[in-house]
């Protein structure tokens, strides 16, 4: 099995950058999520990779061999795609074995269609029309037709995206056991964080046709490279408030809605930051009614429970807003004025508002 | 509001007929004049009722043509049989070119590549006349004049820019994920073009192609200059009905019953064609 | 405020079996509540809007909104605004103009209408964009205007299709706190269509739920998760929906047992059910026990489980375990450290079990929560 490898790969549009200097490895049986928000870039790489554009620059290799100006169907690459992109005039059933690139025999054909499509439980619709099927069967046919020929790299662009919320969680549970059957160097487009979290060994987050973090999923969610990175993981997304930290002994004092909160000093240039971003998950937030060290007076605007969890609009004096996520059955499940919120310094992420890198850890573009 | 109340239905019924009988009315009365003598046509006022009589059809197919100043020699049926070969030939050759054309129009983009296109479609605008003369001095240098392939050829004016347009349209309908998933799972482009996107446009193509055909069939003027009569189709041979002794409109009539006979069916057959390629259209991907 | 009382929706068309899209529709919003219509598509949802907005006639009922009666008015006099799906914004207004376009309409003061459309701006963040035109803005900025527009407005009744669907993802959290946050302060009544279900819970005091016409059940999202009143509700309502399984149900001196599987039984306590509970547990030998994933402790417990899939999501897990040929989904808030394969423990406590009969009905038993 054959691992695949991006090299400094740029793409132009005429004055759009879609791609700019992408470097990105991905091993045999090991699933990579690219992850962004939508128009970042992610399906013209996909696009590239199966040869419906080539490169302006840079290489691709699957296995040490450039594969660029190979024609898509020399590649090796199986690919679903987000409209499911069916066969509308075959069937269920020609659909899946059309991806068996080895002209194999027929009885070959049919019991290799017969074991994918019992894994992807489609057998009952194998007669069918792409019509007559529903649109998670549609999505299951698609995977089975990119599966069936074994490719060495497997292209997914957003292929939950059109099914439903119970499908698409059904499918987020079984895709990695499924992907890992087939050894696969998988590339997985998506841009729901959730899922790229659960299907992925490692993310890589396109931003504006740049990646700017490559790394396991907790790792992008502990320790995100900039401010952009964290707004994309985390729902609701990460509190941000612009501060200057002033560096004290052993530790740092930041103005928030103007009160002064004491953060850790983890880094020891602390002397050195300039003004920055603080961002804080809602999840790291305490909300209480006792005033104290460190906590924010704030009011709560407004409760909205969300994925089990109650979600608090809070706002401060100085009219800005943060969002807190509490424990359902917390007593703060209601509103009320004259609350105080505070987190732990440790929960506290930095970010230089200039540049918007986390600070504290040396940038790396590339993986480690 | 109420859809079902009596006299809405009366009146809708009734409106119907008005429209049925206003646009059914000239085909019906050819119909009839064409079981009628010349001297029943001609009655003032016209009859409804008449002694029905087969003698225009016989004449057509004896191919002799009785007027009061002697028989007459006609070729209607063999207009008829030219009139199948040229529309068939051209719709065929047009086919072979255009949809190849159309489907480059569709999914790439070139340079002047949309100059080109409407280039092409712009010859449907200009006025046959207009090109005909140059044309027929052409066809006599290069030895095209008088032969079926010559007007063959000059039906691509016809034929080719509807078959363009139409079967891009169609083309582009298609998503190029469909074309690309083929070519990932190992076919060339080749195979891409005839195994995908020409069954999946096959409605759109056989509706051009049948509209195509309709379109020759009709045409007049081409095969009027640039053939002679023993190569020129129904449309041109109804000349000849028009003699020193007077106009025979019952063979006329019957001649028109014959050659619309085929077109009509086709345009029937292209509609039914024409309906299930746009609802295609509405289950795609 | 608003009484809906006993509404049929039937669409004919010729040709076509009639479509009954909302049946014996009964329900009660008062002043200042927001009442979510959730379901999937098809489920009359929006039809029952749209007879509410006056877009569509009401087979037969009657809706009342104060003391009027207004399923007969045309939609201008019935008090209601509305915030359409396809934000319907018109194209040759400015955003600015857009919004203030009700407010012109009723002869407002310039200072005033400036004012209120400067407030709901702030309020959705379009106060950059207030200038341009709908065409060259963006579908998520779309949607924050056609909600501007039709919460400026003075109106009984503020009707919103799919009002937040297409919000970007870092904005809809806060934007859903404070638009929910405005109608409480203001008081304002509210009823908006959703099929997402987090967006029904986020903002909604009480959720109808919504099935094949029928009202299947109208209460807060608590009650909806806690007590739902039929099978379909508890499967429907639940982001992993609840874990569902075949149950032999047995009597045992006084209360009743059920066998999940080898090894695991609950007992229900019998006075803990009613008489009708009781009776339909002697008729019956298989019910089905659901258990939502977020009840399902991980690490203690006696169900012991085959790990299928162990996904950490950033601020919660989802383990997926096979159990006796079933698989059943535990979602907890603390990183678990198993691997596919690995056997783990999981606790189903009786209390948070709900227990269905074969025809889909809750069987109601205090053990319960």
């Amino acid at each position: 099995m054959a691992r695949l490898e991006l090299n400094a790969v740029g793409k132009s549009f005429g004055p759009v950058r879609c791609a700019d200097d992408l470097s990105l490895a991905v091993e045999p049986g090991e699933i990579v999520a690219v992850f962004g928000p939508s128009g970042s870039g992610k399906t013209v790489l996909l696009r590239m990779i199966a040869g419906m554009f080539e490169p302006d620059k840079g290489d691709i290799l699957v296995g040490g061999q450039s594969i660029v100006g190979a024609p898509p169907e020399r590649r090796g690459i199986g690919m679903a795609f987000q409209n499911f992109a069916l066969f509308p005039h075959m069937s269920a059933q020609d659909n899946i074995a059309s991806g068996l690139r080895a002209k194999a025999a027929a009885g070959e054909v049919a019991s290799r269609v017969k074991s994918i499509s019992r894994l992807l439980k489609i057998e009952h619709v194998l007669g069918h029309m792409p019509r007559e099927l529903s649109n998670g069967q549609k999505q299951r046919t698609a995977l089975a037709r990119a599966l069936i020929g074994n490719p060495e790299v497997l292209l997914l662009d957003d292929p939950l995206r059109n099914v439903d919320a119970k499908l698409r969680y059904e499918m987020r549970l079984e895709l990695p056991n499924l992907l890992r059957r087939s050894s696969a160097a998988v590339l997985y487009v998506t841009q729901d964080y959730r899922e790229a979290m659960a299907i992925a060994d490692r993310i890589a987050v396109l931003i504006d046709g740049r990646l700017v973090q490559i790394a396991r999923p907790e790792e992008i969610y502990a320790r995100p490279a900039s401010v952009a990175v964290a707004r994309l993981f985390g729902d609701p997304s990460i509190n941000l408030a612009e501060v200057e930290p002033v560096a004290g002994q052993g530790s740092f004092n930041a103005q928030v809605a103007g009160t002064a909160v004491r953060l850790e000093a983890a880094d020891r240039e602390a002397a050195d930051l300039g003004p920055c971003w603080l961002g804080v998950r809602p999840d790291d937030l305490v909300v209480t009614r006792q005033a104290g060290e460190n906590a924010i007076p704030a009011r709560i605007v407004a409760i909205t429970p969300m994925h089990e969890k109650a979600v608090l609009l809070l706002r401060f004096s100085d009219g800005s807003e943060w969002l807190a996520a509490l424990p359902q059955d917390s007593s703060m499940a209601s509103a009320e004025d004259g609350v105080f919120v505070c987190f732990a310094p440790e929960a506290a992420l930095l970010f230089d508002r200039a540049t918007g890198l986390r600070v504290g850890l040396p940038y790396r573009r590339q993986a480690a | 509001m109420d859809h079902s109340s009596l006299a809405g239905r009366i009146f809708r019924g009734i409106a119907l007929a008005l429209v049925l009988v206003f646009f059914m009315f000239p085909i019906v009365w050819i119909f009839l004049m064409s079981f009628q003598t010349n001297e029943q046509i001609l009655r003032i006022p016209p009859h409804i009722l008449f002694e029905p009589t087969l003698a225009n059809y016989q004449a057509l197919i004896s191919g002799q043509l009785r007027t009061t100043a002697g028989n007459l020699e006609i070729s209607f049926i063999r207009n008829l049989m030219n009139s199948f070969a040229l529309s068939s030939a051209a719709v065929v050759l047009a086919l072979l070119l255009g949809v190849p054309a159309a489907y480059a129009f569709a999914r790439f983009k070139f340079r002047l590549g949309e100059t080109i296109a409407f280039t092409l479609l712009s010859f449907r605008f200009a006025p046959p006349l207009l090109v005909l003369l140059p044309l027929s001095l052409y066809y006599q240098q290069l030895g095209l004049n008088d032969t079926y392939f010559g007007i063959v050829w000059v039906y691509q004016l016809i034929a080719l820019p509807l078959i363009l347009w139409i079967v891009r349209g169609y083309f582009e309908d298609i998503s190029p994920d469909i074309e690309h998933a083929y070519r990932l799972a190992g076919h060339s482009w080749r195979e891409a073009f005839t195994r995908i996107a020409v069954p999946l446009a096959g409605p759109g193509i056989a509706a051009a192609g049948l509209l195509s055909f309709i379109f020759c069939w009709n045409n007049f003027v081409f095969a009027l200059i640039l053939a002679s009569a023993d190569k020129q189709p129904v449309t041109v041979g109804a000349l000849a009905f028009v003699t020193a002794s007077g106009i025979q409109y019952g063979q006329i009539a019957a001649a028109i019953v014959l050659s619309v006979t085929p077109t009509l069916l086709l345009a029937l057959y292209a509609q039914r064609y024409l309906v299930e390629g746009l609802s295609l259209g509405a289950v795609k991907g | 405020m608003l009484e809906i009382r006993n509404v049929d929706k039937v669409y004919q068309s010729r040709g076509k079996p009639p479509v009954h899209a909302v049946r014996a529709l009964d329900m009660e919003v008062g002043k200042g509540e927001i009442v979510a219509l959730l379901g999937s598509s098809g489920c009359g949802k929006t039809s029952t809007l749209r007879m509410i907005a006056g877009f569509e006639s009401v087979t037969s009922g009657a809706i009342t909104l104060g003391q009027r009666r207004i399923d007969e008015l045309p939609p201008a006099r019935r008090k209601v605004a509305m915030a359409f799906e396809g934000y319907s914004l018109y194209p040759p207004l400015t955003v600015r103009e857009n919004i203030a376009f009700a407010l012109k309409a009723q002869q407002r003061s310039h200072g005033e209408v400036s004012r209120r459309v400067d407030a709901i701006a702030r309020l959705v963040e379009i106060e950059d964009i207030l200038d341009s035109y709908p065409r060259s803005i963006s579908g998520g900025q779309q949607q924050r205007v056609s909600l501007a527009r039709a919460l400026v407005r003075d109106a009984d009744l503020y009707l919103l299709d799919e009002p937040m669907g297409q919000l970007e993802p870092q904005l809809r959290a806060v934007l859903r706190g404070r638009i929910k946050g405005l109608l409480a302060e203001r008081g304002m009544t509210a009823i908006f269509v959703t099929h997402d279900q987090t967006e029904a819970s986020a903002l909604a005091d009480r959720i109808a739920v919504m099935e094949d016409g029928v009202l299947q059940q109208f209460a807060s999202e608590r009650e909806l998760k806690e007590h739902p009143a039929n099978l379909f509700v508890a499967s429907f309502i639940g982001e992993p929906p609840m874990n569902l399984l075949e149950t032999e149900v047995a009597r045992a001196d006084g209360g009743i047992r059920l066998s999940v599987g080898p090894e695991v039984t609950f007992r229900i306590e019998g006075r803990t059910l009613d008489q009708g509970a009781r009776q339909m547990l002697e008729q019956t030998a298989r019910i089905r026990v659901g258990i939502r994933p977020q009840k399902i402790a991980v690490g203690s417990g006696d169900v012991r489980v085959r790990v299928v899939s162990n996904q950490w999501l950033g601020d919660q897990s989802h383990v997926a375990g096979e159990y006796d040929g079933r698989l059943l989904i535990a979602v907890t808030p603390n990183k678990i450290a198993a691997r596919p394969g690995d056997i783990i423990p999981f606790a189903l406590e009786p209390r948070h079990l709900h227990l269905f009969g074969a025809d889909g009905t809750c069987i109601r038993h205090a053990e319960a929560a």
